[in-house]
């Protein structure tokens, strides 16, 4: 496999965008990528789309055939490419396999998903579609229901406090105040979610024991990526990022199935992967986007990723260590929490991230001289991770 | 009473719920349906506040029980105050209505 570039990344502010389709939203970021990797008039051999829903969303399908020809990039190759929670980070996956096996020189990645279309508790329903038919989505499971059950768990077994998860979201939500793409830009208190006597107001419970301030907000937005050879990221005389490991891992469908519910095997696993193609540790990583959809999961991720051994990734958020300034900064971009979750643009949202860090092109939020970054996109409930770790040759 | 089918590999004894076309632990394709056992425990669960379209209650408890048997399954949970571990008897009751139609599901209440 040869070497692939990151030349070119660019994503829209995520939030509530009523005024843009789907198909818009993809198009303008989109642009931006080519704009920043200084693409010019070369033409683009492939295009993916990472997407969950459109067709419930938004009643379109085939929106991989309508960015091509609102970008003029015809006749490129197009795909949509659906993987629930973890559509971006397949389509950048696809993308990287098409471009190091040869097949493309140039491929545009984006992802998207357009979720303000629909009222909140349509929205919830869309989600749970990813669920089990008959196992799970007929009693009214939503994906908060089952992070309640896995947080339920997880606190029972590591001593994970409420405390601990709402750390994850005082400070995820102080870095997306520093973050001009996030979509909620609001400073809150561990006083305000827990102790105020407006507390369950503020947070009020989704699915005991998640509140509101443990869950990601529902967003519209795209992120993209250009993907390319060393050689014509050189021509096009951009900062060399290589995608240096991809990792991805499945697991059963339901929780119940699993030996041990709280052991997200699809992380380790997937993480694992990525780390031994690249050749990078763990410990060697400067910054990680992790997917915080609710507040367990970075803390249960930043274990099983391998950062923190199992019961130590609170104490470890407790010690400021995943601060930006800290050991191993995780989610400087305020992650899922604030930055939004527009399902199918949160993986390449998260590589965006990376890559800007990479190039010390992140402003007030930037890592210092971070150099090898790691992205964690969790699909389904764990039954689908994607992992890469990014590297800067600068 | 009505109930779910799972599934037990004739090959290797493991139950499973929902259906596999191949075993989780060793591939067999040739399994035994089985009913769950009347009692189980609750493993774990969560009070949903905000319930998706298509549900018209304020509040529903969901929870994962394994059954005595070792069928693990998702139920509603007719519990003032579930905890973890305590014994549930299952029921079957429509849980859902889609399409205008009524969907049976398992529900369960503490035993006495
Ligand atoms: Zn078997």
């Amino acid at each position: 496999m040869r070497p692939v570039v990151i030349a070119g990344v660019g994503m829209i502010p995520f939030e509530r965008r009523d005024e843009d389709s789907l198909v818009d939203m993809l198009a303008m970021a989109g642009l931006k990528a080519m704009d920043d990797a200084n693409l010019g008039d070369r033409p683009v051999d492939a295009v993916y789309v990472g997407n969950m829903a459109s067709g419930l969303f938004n009643h379109q399908v085939s929106v991989a055939s309508a960015l091509v020809d609102r970008l003029n990039l015809m006749p490129a190759a197009a795909d949509r490419i659906e993987n629930g929670p973890a559509s971006g980070g397949s389509a950048v996956k696809n993308g990287f396999l098409a471009v190091a096996s040869g097949y493309c020189d140039i491929v545009l990645v984006v992802g998207g998903e357009k979720m303000r279309e629909v009222i909140g508790p349509k929205a919830t329903d869309i989600v749970a579609c990813m669920t089990h038919p008959n196992a799970e989505y007929i009693y009214g499971v939503t994906l908060p229901a089952l992070a309640g059950m896995f947080t339920r768990l997880y606190m029972e077994k590591y001593g994970v406090t409420r405390e601990h998860l709402t750390m994850v979201a005082v400070k995820n939500q102080e870095n997306g105040l520093l973050n001009p793409y996030a979509h909620i830009q609001m400073k809150i208190t561990m006083e305000g979610v827990l102790t105020h006597p407006q507390a369950h107001v503020n947070s009020p419970v989704v699915a005991d024991p998640i509140h509101l301030y443990d869950c990601c907000p529902v967003s519209d937005g795209a992120a993209a990526v250009l993907l390319t050879t060393e050689d014509i990221a050189n021509e096009l005389k951009r900062p060399i990022v290589t995608i240096a490991g991809v990792g991805q891992a499945t697991d059963t469908h339901t929780l119940q199935e699993r030996s041990d519910p709280t052991d997200l095997k699809a992380v380790t696993i997937a993480s694992q992967k990525a780390f031994s193609m690249s050749g990078i540790k763990p410990k060697d990583i400067d910054v990680a986007e992790l997917h915080d959809a609710f507040t367990i999961l970075e803390i249960a991720e930043s274990e099983h990723a391998g950062f923190f051994s199992k019961g130590q990734g609170a104490k470890a958020l407790a010690a400021g260590e995943t601060q930006i300034g800290g050991k191993l900064p995780i989610n400087p971009s305020g992650g899922l929490k604030a930055r939004g979750h527009p399902v199918g643009a949160t993986g390449v949202a998260q590589v965006v991230e990376l890559v800007w860090q990479l190039r010390g092109e992140a402003g007030k939020r930037q890592v210092k001289g971070a150099v090898n970054g790691f992205s964690l996109n969790f699909g389904g409930f764990g039954n689908n991770v994607i992992a890469f770790v990014l590297r800067s040759k600068s | 009473m009505n109930t779910i089918t799972a599934y037990k590999c004739k090959k290797c004894g493991l139950v499973m719920y929902p259906h596999h076309f191949r075993c989780l632990k060793c591939n067999g394709r040739e399994f035994e349906e089985i009913k769950p056992s009347a009692n189980g425990k609750l493993l774990t669960y969560t009070i949903i506040e905000q319930l998706p379209w298509g549900i018209d209650e304020r509040e529903r408890v969901l929870g994962v029980v394994e059954f005595d048997n070792g069928v693990k399954a998702l139920g509603v949970i007719k519990a003032e105050n579930p905890k973890l571990g305590m014994k549930l008897k299952a029921g079957w009751e429509p849980v859902r209505v889609i399409g205008g139609e009524k969907v049976y599901g398992l529900s369960f209440q503490p035993t006495k």
